[in-house]
């Protein structure tokens, strides 16, 4: 298993994107855009530029097609996989069926048609565990909740009802999603960080302290939500920022006296930022330099897998600014600009 | 049986108004399947409303049944006409009032429930609270610096309200747990009960409706529970009644919306595939059988007199690999046919392997498990489990049958060798004639396997593959050469020479082809054709060795029922015909399902990888019943 899965991960790491090649596909021609995406490894974007001649054009969007390159690859990936690691890795593709809950509870609430809805989810493939047309075809919010209750993520779900119920308001959904899943996620991580240590450890914290400190900045100063409502929605945490840290960061007022607040590593980490994008990006960046220092250290494969995994959605997110520029017609500065990636290094 | 009826593409133009009609005449005549449109000048999809219109309507009728239970059977008369785009959104429009009616019913019904578990729960609290002797009505009364909240929130989520609370000066007690729920008490600042109203909602507290006698005397809860029981149980009469005046209202016309929902089920399959249209034009497009065009041409004339276009052509070379495949096999022959559609679903024009695969099967299931006693044991159990397996149990008969049949070929009864004489050969006295005849086998199949590969190439139009490839006609030659050589060596044949040459001659056109088939530099193609030219000779080879397993197991048969036998014969009477029962029965069980299994593994890894690529298309008709349709 390690042997395959680790050579698996070392292969698909080549195709990891270098900041010259995102730089490079700003200026790509359009008839040469779908050769430089295949050579990539990029196929399932490819198609959009291509079409085979007589077959019909592809109907899905730039957004799902990433995702499903991405499903794609995470399935390969766990294949030889078992237990928590398989487990882990599958509950880590389950972030797109629950924005997938996300889309159809909106769409309940706008009265939004069936089909219209339909076209706009992503298709899980094989990690998909919802019936979608059934749940399409609900006709409340209600039937919709009591519907998902019934199914695999009727925990999540039992607890965002409830929280709708009583208040009625759509950002208690999602919040109670979103932190439904990120429990569960932790929750499933916890065998591994035992069992794995440190590689694996470090890649959930990066993740799991940027969701902290980026979901209470908004909640905080966006919201404007009281103390104890942000520190309710933010998720059980026992890496950078613990529970009792984040108490302490929930009540204060203001940014700056958050960001000066932060342990001294963070801090570090994010001197000189203003803004909530910034914090985001900044952390982000972080992530991304420890997801490569694993993905290249002689790593457990679990944690080179998830690190791959982590890197390749960055990526993707950045050719998907590049290729929604295009789209739009922007001028390749202008691209290039939105795009601000810095570099991800390992120090 | 061999090979999929010829098909044609046909494009048939009709007035958009009459789509869903012709879908219907389709559905009925049976066999059109449906296939994307490919007329370019066509550029709406004038079926998408009506899909979109059909899959809500079938989505709430199908509630709407689970709830006023099935309307008995559906009868579709012969001269019903599919319901319009406008009469199926009008039927649509009246099924989602009549389920929103229902679910404002079904969820009065599901908040009953619940607030009857919740009163069960508050009857348990409510009596340890008795017993805590608590005066409820200091604790509950208003207080202007003060507030007291009594309340449940599920367990799971108490540490971290508990957490969050103290940061706004709260305190939260726990005094009772039922099921998945925690009662507490949460007491504050009344000051700060703004910022906890939002962080309590989310946390799904729920306050508890304490009564005033309760603020008073606690037994008095005793009164007010007894009448919101009455209350809740009045109100679920209430919803029961008015369920059933729904289903008396709505019941006789949901008969009428699933017969309407029938008839327009095949212009909404045929809609996933893909309508076009222009103006007041619409255009289905797929496949029929070539024989069955005349009895089309009469269908479309008895119901559109003239008023429709067909365009009918042979598929296109490029085309081959998306037209479905429909082959019809004889009753016999269709219990077998699950078996090779696992593996796949042959290509229009490929030869299908449910016939020889039937005969080898079985042929290879008897040869390996040759026993009179356990064959009839099979078949009897076929037999018994007819109407579980249905036609699946046929392939138990023959199998069984054909064992049997092996069994008076090898002289073999429940594993005794000595009750009768073999007609044709023991196997446990003549293994090495044995292990010949399975490698003979093995030899004969591969031939025709190659045989198979070459028709299907050259029908598809790969002549060069055909003919010069190492599963072609090439590779033919390389193999019975390379048999012939290697027959001689071992002294059956006197055919050294002209084998070797055949062998020889075989092997470099393979090589040939493959060095012209490789794209790529000099030392690259050097590599593949050297690495390739080997491996074909290698997966020959070792796929004859393969067919040594069939030997093997009929040999392992009767070794295991040696070993049976052995065990027995040292054990008591009692013991003795124990030892034969229990372990005829794990021949049975155990060394049938193996044999079963290798039968097939031979049949799928050694014979359908060699000409069988399985990545058909099936072909599946517009029907008017919801089977086999794709929607």
């Amino acid at each position: 298993m390690s042997a395959y899965l680790n050579t698996r991960v070392s292969l698909y790491s080549g195709r990891l994107w270098q900041d010259e090649a995102l730089d490079a596909l700003v200026g790509v021609p359009d008839e040469a855009m779908a050769d430089t995406l295949t050579r990539s490894g990029l196929p399932q974007l490819a198609a959009a530029y291509a079409p085979e001649p007589g077959r019909q054009q592809d109907p899905r969007s730039l957004e799902q097609r990433i995702i499903a390159q991405i499903l794609d690859e995470t399935r390969v990936l766990i294949r030889p996989l078992s237990g928590a690691a398989r487990s882990f890795l599958t509950f880590w593709t389950a972030r797109f069926e629950i924005s997938n809950v996300k889309t159809l509870l909106r769409s309940k609430m706008t009265g939004e048609r069936p089909a219209a809805v339909l076209a706009r989810l992503t298709p899980m493939g094989a990690f998909g565990r919802l019936d979608n047309q059934d749940l399409a075809h609900a006709e409340n919010v209600g039937e919709l909740l009591r519907r998902l209750e019934a199914g695999p993520y009727a925990g999540i779900v039992r607890h965002a009802r409830r929280a709708f119920e009583q208040s009625r308001d759509p950002f208690s959904l999602d919040a109670a999603l979103d932190h439904g899943y990120y429990e569960g996620l932790i929750l499933r991580a916890q065998p591994l960080e035992d069992s794995v240590g440190a590689p694996f450890r470090s890649l959930m914290a990066s993740l799991i302290d940027r969701i902290n400190l980026v979901w209470l900045l908004r909640y905080r100063f966006n919201y404007r939500l009281p103390p104890a409502q942000v520190y309710y929605l933010l998720v059980g945490s026992r890496y950078s920022l613990p529970s009792s840290r984040l108490q302490e960061l929930a009540a204060l007022d203001s940014l700056e006296a958050v960001l000066a607040a932060l342990p001294s590593a963070l801090q570090i980490q994010l001197f000189g930022v203003t803004d909530i994008p910034g914090v985001f990006a900044r952390m982000e960046r972080a992530a991304a330099g420890q997801a490569l220092r694993v993905l290249r250290a002689s790593a457990p494969d679990i944690a080179r897998a998830f690190a791959y995994l982590i890197l390749r959605e960055r990526d993707l997110r950045a050719v998907r600014a590049v290729l929604r520029g295009r789209h739009l017609g922007l001028a390749p500065a202008d691209i290039r600009q939105a795009l601000q990636r810095a570099p991800a290094e390992v120090s | 049986m061999l090979r999929a009826d010829p098909l044609l593409r046909i494009e048939l133009l009709m007035l958009a108004s009459e789509a869903q009609d012709a879908a219907l005449a389709l559905a009925r005549f049976g066999v059109f399947n449906p296939a994307p449109c490919a007329l370019e000048a066509l550029e709406e999809s004038p079926a998408v409303a009506y899909r979109e219109a059909w899959l809500e309507a079938q989505a709430r009728l199908s509630k709407l049944l689970e709830q006023c239970g099935d309307t008995g059977p559906l009868n579709i008369p012969a001269e019903a006409e599919a319901p319009a785009l406008a009469d199926l959104e009008e039927l649509n429009a009246w099924l989602k009032q009549a389920w929103t009616a229902c679910l404002a019913c079904h969820e009065s019904e599901v908040q009953i429930a619940e607030a009857r578990s919740h009163l069960d729960a508050l009857e348990v609290t409510l009596a340890r609270l008795e017993r805590l002797n608590v005066d409820l009505a200091h604790l509950l009364h208003p207080d202007s610096l003060l507030a007291v909240n009594i309340g449940n929130l599920p367990v799971e989520g108490l540490k971290r309200v508990t957490e969050a609370l103290a940061m706004t000066g709260h305190l939260v007690s726990r005094f009772d747990q039922v099921e998945g729920q925690v009662f507490a008490v949460i007491a504050g600042p009344r000051a700060r009960q703004d910022e906890v109203r939002g962080l309590l909602a989310q946390a799904g507290w729920r306050e508890l409706p304490v009564p005033d006698e309760l603020r008073t005397h606690p037994q008095a809860a005793r009164s007010w529970m007894e009448h919101e029981r009455t209350r809740l149980n009045t109100q679920s009469g209430a919803a029961c009644q008015i369920m059933d005046g729904l289903r008396d209202r709505f019941g006789p016309r949901l008969h009428e919306a699933r017969l309407r929902l029938a008839l327009a089920r095949p212009l909404a399959e045929a809609a996933l595939a893909g309508i076009r249209g222009r103006g007041g034009l619409a255009a289905l497009s797929g496949w029929v059988p070539k024989r069955q065009m005349d009895g089309l041409r009469i269908t479309l004339n008895a119901h559109f007199h003239g008023r429709y276009w067909l365009d009918m052509r042979e598929p296109s070379a490029d085309e081959v690999a998306d037209v479905p495949s429909l082959v019809r096999y004889p009753g016999w022959l269709a219990p077998f046919v699950p078996l090779v559609k696992s593996y796949g679903i042959p290509r229009y024009g490929e030869f299908d392997p449910a016939l020889p695969f039937a005969f080898t099967y079985l042929l290879l299931f008897g040869a390996m498990f040759g026993d009179i006693g356990h064959g009839a044991v099979i078949l009897l159990l076929s037999a018994a489990l007819y109407r579980r397996l249905g036609r699946m149990a046929w392939v138990g008969f023959a199998a069984g049958a054909v064992s049997m049949l092996f069994g008076l070929f090898y002289g073999s009864v429940f594993g005794y060798e000595d009750i009768i004489e073999p007609v044709w050969l023991s196997p446990l006295h003549d293994p090495i004639r044995v292990l010949i005849i399975a490698v003979g086998f093995g030899v004969g199949f591969i031939v025709f396997t190659l045989l198979v590969n070459t028709l299907n190439k050259w029908v598809s139009g790969r002549i060069g593959e055909a003919l010069f490839d190492s599963t072609g006609l090439a590779g033919l030659a390389f193999y019975l050469g390379a048999v012939g050589l290697l027959a001689s060596l071992a002294g059956v044949v006197d055919l050294a020479q002209p084998a070797g040459m055949l062998a020889a001659l075989g092997m470099a056109v393979v090589a040939a082809f493959k060095w012209f088939e490789a794209k790529a530099g000099l030392g690259e193609r050097i590599l593949v054709t050297l690495i390739e030219s080997l491996e074909t000779a290698i997966n020959l080879f070792s796929n004859t060795l393969s067919f040594m397993r069939v030997a093997a197991f009929s040999l392992n048969h009767v070794a295991l029922a040696l070993a049976i036998f052995t065990l027995a014969n040292g054990l008591g009477a009692a013991g003795h015909w124990f030892t034969l029962v229990l372990g005829n029965i794990v021949i049975i069980v155990l060394e049938g399902g193996i044999v079963a299994i290798q039968a097939l593994r031979l049949m799928y890894y050694e014979g359908f990888s060699r000409f069988f690529s399985g990545d058909g298309t099936e072909f599946v008709p517009l029907r008017l019943s919801s089977q086999q349709a794709k929607v």
